[in-house]
């Protein structure tokens, strides 16, 4: 017997004494689902689900970009799905298989990563903005406050180049996505000169700072913002007038997956309204999910910095994907900010 | 001198525990920020009722185990046949390993493991975290056991041999018994090490081999729960209570 | 002669060359690549990667890097000897002092991490502490600064000073240090001239292994420095995760390593010292 067949033969046996259900191997976002979704997919379709989180769009890259890594779903932000699919490591979706895609909203049916969804289901959307401590009047509702000298050292900004560039881009005027080189030495001013006022770059560390009340004002995503503000009610979200930077991530299939009719029912599963609503809740995330949202409780779905009335909405901005070169000078620009 | 010495030593260990007495307070604290606003026992029914959390614990204390013996005994053994003699590509080596940053280190074993497994037909798993984990702690119990045994007068055990000992009597008779606290010094450096990785574990974990580590990491992505501090808590009373019952077995 | 040398030193030489020097291999070809369009590897073949390290921006963040390294290590050494010289003499306790001092970092370093933050912060338990003895009216800057990084690397490595000195002194017969005394020695002086020389492989050993990490640490001074003060390794991490440009970061680490080996070998060879 050689090697590969002896391999393969001992984990049959494993196999045999072990459960022989079929089993789901799913890769998502920490906190990403409520505590009883995956335990009720298990319940009701008879199988095994392993589940896993990972905490940067760029670590799961990693691990799938070999085309053996295990994983049948991954939820990749919008940005990713074309760079994945160019890569080839994308299953094409079986619309057939997936009725429920016709709860998603309007917008997210044909999204501009994905018109026809052939490759990617909306799962979850969020946008970067301003959380604030109330005792701050007039309210630091645009990106430009956060330059102002009223707040120096008592502001916070996010420890990411796109988060950080985009934020100066908007207060310029420019898109969050600008590749032109005169465009990104402008922003790069504006970041030089505000990083004297501010404490640190930080994500999620920051809301404990927030809550004890060290930090005034912080650039934050609006779902981490959300549990600070459930901890405090002096706290307070807004998105800036000049726009903001959004971003959705996407259920998508692997392509080395061989259990693609499982994977589908599973995302056929994670879209339906019932299922959608109770990990909005749990989780104060916005859902792409159109019929979900009439299933939650007003008190999330009035909530403008889940859900954002349309006039706030059509100042944001998706992230894209961008070229080599204008990746190649943000990641100088950024270098020299956290250098300065 | 003497009298000032455990004073001094007494600061060095409040200076370590300090965080410790933090996060021990605060797994017993009734929010789930660090503002202090009642007992509660909570977290540590929260910890518990976490799968995924006792899971990741069990795997890091299995692969931590299965590191640091591989780890222990390949590494003793290249620090004492290199006290013989040098060896230029073996030293080299080490030292590579102990330049490389984590996260390089990390991306090229995944580089080297999917290409090797493709031909195998395996998958990542605890085998792929282990391998990893004995890889990156050699090098830290070699330097240890290398600096006590820069300490040994070499020529002991030629006198053992000059008496008629074999060249396994000299180094298991002679050697090895002045070694243990190299030895026991190198094993608690590559124990904590492989059990607090996170950068190369989580590029190299498979799917079923997720580590305390990786889950503390992925709960902290939104904010670490004090769920995080209990399970913490839990841990250090444990091993520390296992410290000291392996130390009253040893004096009895 | 030697047959248990070859056999002792087989296990590590072969495990080295596997899965050490051929995944560095993996790494000195990626280096030499070109970055796709949305972050994966392709050709042209080309030195392009090793031309931008030319950028003065680089080296400042090299010298920042040594700076920081350079300070944790001395004063991981200033507590890292006494407290080994403490635990040696420590008779049948020494290796529960000694577990005592690795039993920190059985946690996570993340929430060792999160600890400090909130002992340092304004509103932390040091400046409420001084703010409530009276000692000071406004908070002390203790978090996001170069001093807040030296502290978390000290806290983390200081165990890979005192073990290593440990292991050495341990071999330090008591007698000789009471010889030393009886004849007239003061207890500095013992020190310097009895215990110093003893430990000297122990410091060189643990010198290493705390420099060099600390040279490319890269979630300290992200996290206890706010990212305002970035290191060479915050430069490669984020080659490799948020700029998704491997070719460069390759490049950034042979350098870094090239550089740290260099070192490593000259300072050895000058102090005549051998680490292996």
């Amino acid at each position: 017997m050689n090697r590969r067949a002896f391999l393969l033969g001992s984990s049959g046996l494993a196999a045999c004494r072990r459960d022989r259900r079929p089993r789901l191997n799913v890769l998502n976002w920490s906190d990403y689902v409520a505590d009883e979704t995956i335990p009720d997919f298990v319940t009701e379709f008879g199988v095994r689900v392993r589940y896993a989180t990972y905490e940067s769009a760029e670590e799961m890259l990693a691990k799938v970009l070999s085309g053996n890594s295990g994983w049948d779903v991954v939820f990749p932000p919008n940005y990713f799905i074309q760079p994945m699919r160019e890569n080839e490591l994308l299953a094409p979706l079986d619309h057939a298989l997936l009725p429920n895609l016709d709860h998603l909203e309007g917008e997210f049916r044909h999204p501009p990563w994905d018109p026809e969804l052939s490759w990617s289901a909306p799962y979850m959307w969020g946008a970067t903005g301003i959380a604030f401590n109330r005792s701050l009047q007039p309210a630091p509702d645009t990106w430009a406050s956060l330059w102002a000298p009223r707040t120096a050292g008592r502001i916070t900004m996010l420890d990411d180049p796109a988060e950080v560039i985009g934020a100066s881009l908007k207060k310029l005027g420019l898109s969050v996505n600008a590749t032109d080189a005169r465009e990104l030495d402008l922003a790069r001013r504006e970041a030089l000169r505000q990083k004297p006022l501010v404490r640190a770059y930080l994500n999620a560390e920051v809301r404990d700072q927030l809550v004890a009340g060290d930090v005034l004002a912080a650039q934050l995503w609006a779902t981490t913002a959300q549990q600070a503000i459930a901890g405090a009610d002096d706290l307070a979200f807004v998105f800036p007038r000049e726009g903001f930077p959004r971003y959705c991530d996407n259920a998508v299939i692997l392509r080395e997956s061989d259990r693609r009719d499982l994977a589908h029912s599973f995302l056929n599963y994670l879209l339906r309204p019932e299922v959608a609503a109770a990990v909005v809740t749990a989780t104060q995330t916005a859902t792409a999910n159109a019929a979900a949202q009439h299933a939650l409780d007003a008190e999330v779905r009035d909530n403008p910095a889940l859900y954002p009335p349309p006039e706030i909405l059509e100042k944001a901005e998706w992230f894209l994907p961008l070229p080599a070169g204008a990746q190649r000078l943000r990641d100088r620009i950024w270098t020299e900010i956290k250098a300065a | 001198m003497s009298r000032l010495l455990p004073v001094y030593a007494a600061a060095v260990y409040a200076f370590l525990y300090a965080p410790l007495a933090v996060l021990a307070v605060f797994s017993f604290n009734r929010s789930r920020f660090t503002v202090w606003e009642g007992f509660s026992l909570a977290w540590y029914r929260a910890a518990f009722a976490n799968r995924q959390l006792v899971e990741g614990a069990w795997n890091s204390l299995i692969i931590g185990a299965a590191a640091t013996i591989g780890a222990t005994v390949i590494g003793s053994l290249a620090a004492y046949a290199l006290w013989k003699r040098t060896s230029r590509f073996t030293v080299a080596a080490l030292y590579l390993s102990l330049v490389t940053p984590e996260i390089v280190m990390g991306v090229s074993l995944l580089a080297f493991y999917q290409w090797i497994f493709r031909y195998l037909d395996i998958r990542l798993g605890m085998h792929s975290v282990i391998l990893a984990h004995v890889t990156f702690c050699i090098a830290y119990v070699a330097l240890v056991v290398f600096a006590r045994l820069r300490t040994l007068d070499p020529s002991l055990e030629e006198a053992a041999m000059d008496l008629g000992a074999t060249e396994w009597q000299a180094f298991y008779r002679v050697a090895l018994p002045n070694l243990t606290p190299g030895i026991v010094a190198g094993a608690l450096l590559a124990f904590a090490t492989s059990f607090d990785d996170y950068v190369i574990t989580s590029l190299v974990a498979g799917v079923d081999s997720e580590t305390l580590p990786m889950v503390i990491y992925a709960m902290a992505r939104r904010g670490v729960s004090p769920a995080v501090n209990a399970i913490s808590t839990v841990i250090v009373l444990g091993l520390g209570v296992f410290i000291l019952l392996a130390q009253r077995l040893q004096r009895t | 002669m030697g047959r248990l040398r070859t056999l002792f030193l087989a296990p590590a030489a072969a495990w080295m060359l596997a899965l050490m020097a051929a995944p560095t291999a993996i790494v000195c070809a990626y280096s030499l690549l070109t970055r796709g369009t949305y972050g994966g590897l392709g050709a042209p073949w080309t030195l392009e990667n090793y031309r931008r390290l030319a950028d003065p921006l680089y080296l400042s963040l090299l010298a920042h890097s040594f700076y920081i390294a350079g300070a944790a290590t001395l004063i991981c050494l200033a507590l890292g000897f006494p407290l080994a010289l403490f635990i040696s003499r420590a008779g049948p306790r020494k290796h529960l002092y000694l577990s005592l001092v690795i039993l920190p970092f059985w946690t996570s370093f993340l929430v060792r991490t999160y600890a400090w933050m909130f002992l340092l912060r304004d509103t932390g338990l040091v400046n409420t502490v001084l703010q409530t003895a009276g000692l000071i009216r406004e908070p002390l800057p203790l978090l996001y600064n170069d001093g807040a990084v030296i502290l978390g690397l000290v806290y983390g490595y200081l165990p890979f000073m005192a073990l290593p000195i440990f292991a050495t002194l341990e071999r330090l017969d008591p007698h000789v240090v009471e010889a030393s005394a009886d004849l007239g020695a003061r207890p500095l002086a013992t020190v310097m001239r009895v215990v110093l020389p003893l430990a000297r492989p122990g410091i060189v050993a643990g010198a290493v292994l705390v420099f060099i990490p600390c040279l490319g640490a890269y979630l300290t001074p992200d996290l206890l420095g706010g990212g305002k003060s970035a290191m060479i390794g915050n430069l490669i991490q984020n080659q490799f995760t948020n700029a998704r440009d491997w070719p460069f970061g390759s490049a950034v680490s042979l350098a870094l390593m090239a550089i740290v080996m260099a070192l490593l070998y000259a300072g050895l060879r000058r102090e005549g010292e051998k680490l292996l």
